[in-house]
């Protein structure tokens, strides 16, 4: 890029999630030496996440909290803390979102700066050292008054209203305990007949985090590599073990798994938060469109 | 540790795998301090009897090549699978599709009658001989092919996807070639490709073959969404899918 003008931060959704920053989609773990050794790999280098979405950023600061509890994902953490983001208000609205449901149309943590269109200007906040320090660099920049803040406050209003491409009836606050009673609920079969197992979901998921580690070694024979690649639970051999088992074979109990994920499972382990931010990728990504959430939740909150 | 001796075979194909091999170049020395060649007509002049390993490609046309085949296991401890003629029959099958006298005459005119030429239903390698390793593909990835010998020298069982093209294309970041009207077979084929078609502005084709357990009904009922119809997919499946299980 050349020129600040063409910096599309007027984009609706992006394909993949910023995920693939802090966990990417392959990556060395260790390496070893066969009967000597390993040495662990950590590569990262700071580096700025320019134009993230607040759903996206919700989704990283939900991440953060899974991948530091317990001993940490020593990997993950260092390259969150290279991390500077730069979180932009969303300008135009993606085909399926519906983060004006989810209470994730704007965010308040886990960003350096923020980016909010106001008017033909951009208003911009830092929260951290790192934001302020990006600050600094920009020269002779007039301070919003009162009135541009209140402007942000309707930006943040007009979002939240028109973030909402599917009509979400279940508030996020209930689908826990929806869940609770769910587990023999029809639509788990229903949906997963159109299930291709292709993962599409899980992988355009910015709250979907879970790999699958292998090694591999070099001509040699002797030394090689241990990474770490993007699993998910939707695919066949996911849950399947040593001994040819497969504790969730099939397509229904695979995508029951899913949304007890997003909506029960995870939110446990990170203080209640729902674990779907409403960026309406899977909705998108899945072929045969049995994957969006808003659709499920609503069901179940309907009963059968 | 001595190395085994590889032998490589070909049957009715183009022969575009074991060039894939060939294609290593500078890694064909790294492969050959592995494994000794004894025989591999595409690329050596000299060769030598028995052999430990046979990596056989190509598909099953004729009676012959039954025997042949056969053969070749009985020498093999083990025996590797590559490419898609030889691990699902490949293109070859759409012959499986029509009349076999209709097939000789088509290709080879007023020579039909002639007893060399006589034809058999294709068959994938593993329909005839037992296979201990398939290399999928249309061509073969050769840093795949690589990677799974590399395993089997190690006594390791190689990872080979038994999940979607779709896995590797949404990796890519792809917009889906459903959204541009197109019928793709990503859903129901296996990985391991890295999605090159799709990410190269072609639907897949299906060139490694089905899934375990591919959701073909799925595939079916989706037709009506993308307003399609069951014959459209059915043709799309016609080059490689043609007469294996789970076909339309």
């Amino acid at each position: 890029m050349t020129k600040a003008t063409n910096l599309r931060l007027d984009y609706d959704v992006t394909i993949l999630p910023p995920k693939s920053f802090f966990q990417p989609q392959n990556e060395t773990l260790l390496s070893f030496q066969r009967g000597k050794g390993y040495r662990s790999v950590i590569e990262t280098e700071p580096f700025l996440l320019l134009g993230v979405h607040p759903y996206d950023m919700v989704a990283i600061t939900q991440m953060d909290e899974i991948f530091s509890q317990g001993n940490g994902d020593v990997h993950y953490v260092s390259r969150r803390q290279n991390a500077t983001i730069v979180v932009v208000d969303v300008e135009n609205v993606s085909p399926d979102v519906f983060a004006g449901h989810m209470g994730t149309y704007k965010v308040e943590e886990g960003w350096d700066v923020l980016l909010t269109k106001v008017a033909d200007q951009y208003l911009v906040e830092s929260k951290t050292e790192r934001g302020a320090a990006l600050m600094s660099s920009l020269a002779d920049v007039p301070d919003a008054d009162q009135g541009w803040l209140e402007m942000r406050q309707l930006v943040w209003e007009r979002n939240k209203g028109r973030l909402r491409r599917h009509e979400l009836e279940a508030e996020p606050s209930t689908w826990p305990d929806l869940l609770e009673e769910a587990y023999d609920h029809p639509i788990w079969e229903e949906k997963a007949k159109l299930c291709f197992s292709c993962g599409s979901c899980n992988l355009v998921c910015p709250t979907c985090y879970c790999f699958d580690v292998r090694d591999e070694v070099h001509w040699d024979l002797v030394s090689g590599e241990r990474f770490r690649v993007w699993d998910g639970c939707m695919l066949v051999n996911f849950a399947k073990v040593s001994g040819n088992l497969n504790f969730r074979k099939d397509e229904a109990a695979r995508y029951r798994h899913r949304y007890y994920r997003k909506g029960k499972y995870v939110p446990s382990k990170i203080g209640g938060q729902i674990a779907c931010v409403g960026c309406g990728r899977c909705i998108t990504a899945c072929v045969a469109k049995i994957a969006n959430p808003v659709e499920v939740f609503n069901r179940l909150a309907g009963g059968r | 540790m001595s190395k085994p001796k590889v032998a490589i075979f070909d049957f009715a194909c183009c022969e575009g795998c074991q060039l894939q091999i060939v294609n290593m170049e500078e890694d064909l020395l790294e492969l050959i301090s592995v494994v000794d060649p004894v025989e591999w007509r595409e690329a050596m002049s000299d060769h030598r009897d028995g052999y430990d390993i046979a990596i056989v490609e190509g598909s099953i046309t004729r009676h012959e090549d039954e025997e042949r085949l056969q053969e070749i296991r009985s020498h093999a401890g083990m025996l590797i699978a590559l490419g898609s003629c030889a691990t699902t029959g490949g293109v070859n099958k759409l012959k499986n599709k029509f009349d076999l006298n209709d097939v000789k005459r088509c290709v080879y005119c007023d020579s039909a009658h002639l007893p060399h030429l006589n034809t058999a239903l294709t068959k994938a390698l593993d329909e005839v001989v037992k296979v201990d390793y398939k290399v999928h593909g249309c061509p073969i990835n050769n840093k795949e092919f690589a990677y799974i010998l590399r395993c089997i020298l190690m006594g390791k069982k190689p990872f080979i996807p038994n999940y979607p093209v779709c896995v590797e294309c949404k990796m890519k970041g792809n917009p889906c070639r459903y959204e541009y009207g197109e019928i793709c077979l990503g859903p129901i084929i296996r990985a391991g490709c890295d999605a090159k078609c799709p990410s190269g502005g072609f639907w897949c084709y299906g060139c490694r073959g089905y899934v375990d357990n591919p959701n073909v009904n799925a595939a079916k009922e989706i037709m009506a969404q993308y307003h399609k119809t069951i014959d459209n997919l059915r043709g799309r499946m016609f080059l490689f899918g043609s007469k294996q299980e789970q076909t339309l």
